[in-house]
């Protein structure tokens, strides 16, 4: 099976890999794991209290090329996003985007749910 | 399970396995949908002897082996390849303790609504944590320490390994019980995070 280009392109130079201070107020961590391989994906939001906007995200994934581009790529799509509309990313978005064939869906989806997670994790730490 | 026991389409002997009639040697049509215990001829349960199982496919494969089918009818021919391309695969499931407990989870827990996604508390944070220590062992080239780390997961492994015959046999006892399948299930899915992990390790 042949990666498409776009997966390369973010397997061969991902974005955002890093990490945040993960008991900061202004992060949120999503930590999830795929079952039918043993993938495990760690994604960060840094949110600005006031805009509630994500002004930062970093990644670390530890899986095949398509789990590291799908996180690679969300890191991207939700810097710059309100954390509603982060929340509105679905995995179909990111297949389509990365051309990821069938067998490799599940991580998209792996994806969005560290997004959500990330979401998640930063809501409940800045509930007023 | 005695009334449903399948019976040669031939000689109307009963059946060891559903591909193949070891009294008169024909080539049984089998349904799709066929389970890999029947096809090696073992009642559907946890424990099998190895030993026993490596002589039947051994046993099977010879006589189901397309080369002996060259010149027979196109069907025949054609069964003959199907049914050895299904034996391979029901062998290859299993005669390895993981991935066969995982397909009799499979067949057990039809019925049941399973978390497909469980793992025991804390395992995901651990293993993240695991796989960047092994990130740094990698860089600095520890040979020491990457074996240590091998045996340790690697023992991990065969604890969880050790479990399924005590859960199945249970379940046994109590075929409904959720509980012990979704704790087969959690198991399988740690299971498939420490082999990842070791295959990262270079031998």
């Amino acid at each position: 099976m042949a990666y498409s280009e776009k997966v390369i392109d973010h397997y061969s130079e991902p974005r955002n890999v890093g990490s945040f201070d993960k008991s900061a107020a202004n992060v949120g961590t999503g930590l999830v794991g795929a079952p039918e391989c043993g993938d495990v994906m760690k994604l960060q939001i840094q949110v600005d209290p006031e805009t509630k906007e994500i002004v930062d995200a970093k990644f670390k994934t530890f899986g095949c090329g398509s789990a590291i581009a799908s996180s690679s790529l969300a890191t991207e799509w939700v810097k710059g996003k309100s954390i509603d509309e982060a929340m509105s990313i679905q995995n179909t978005e990111i297949v389509e985007e990365l051309s990821l064939p069938p067998v490799k869906i599940h991580c998209s989806v792996l994806a969005e749910d560290a997004i959500k997670a990330a979401i998640a994790d930063y809501k409940s730490r800045n509930e007023d | 399970m005695a009334f449903e026991q399948p019976a040669c389409r031939v000689c109307e002997f009963a059946l060891v396995s559903r591909l193949f009639c070891f009294s008169c040697n024909a080539l049984q049509p089998f349904p799709l949908e066929v389970d890999f215990f029947e096809v090696l001829g073992f009642p559907i349960s946890f424990e099998i002897k190895s030993a026993e199982l490596e002589e039947r496919y051994q046993q099977l494969s010879l006589e189901l082996h397309p080369d002996f089918y060259g010149s027979a009818p196109e069907a025949e021919k054609r069964l003959s390849e199907t049914a050895t391309a299904v034996l391979n695969t029901a062998y290859n499931t299993l005669r390895e303790p993981t991935s066969r407990a995982g397909y009799l989870l499979h067949l057990l827990a039809q019925k049941q609504k399973l978390d497909e996604r469980s793992l025991p508390d804390g395992f995901l944070g651990e293993m993240f944590f695991l796989q960047e220590a092994l990130d740094e062992l990698l860089e600095s080239g520890n040979a020491d320490e990457l074996s240590g780390m091998r045996d340790e997961m690697r023992k991990r492994q065969k604890d969880i390994e050790a479990d399924y015959a005590p859960l199945f046999k249970r379940l046994k006892d109590h075929p409904e019980d959720s509980e012990i399948l979704q704790q087969l299930q959690t198991h399988l899915n740690a299971e498939r995070y420490l082999r990842r992990l070791l295959g990262r390790i270079p031998a």
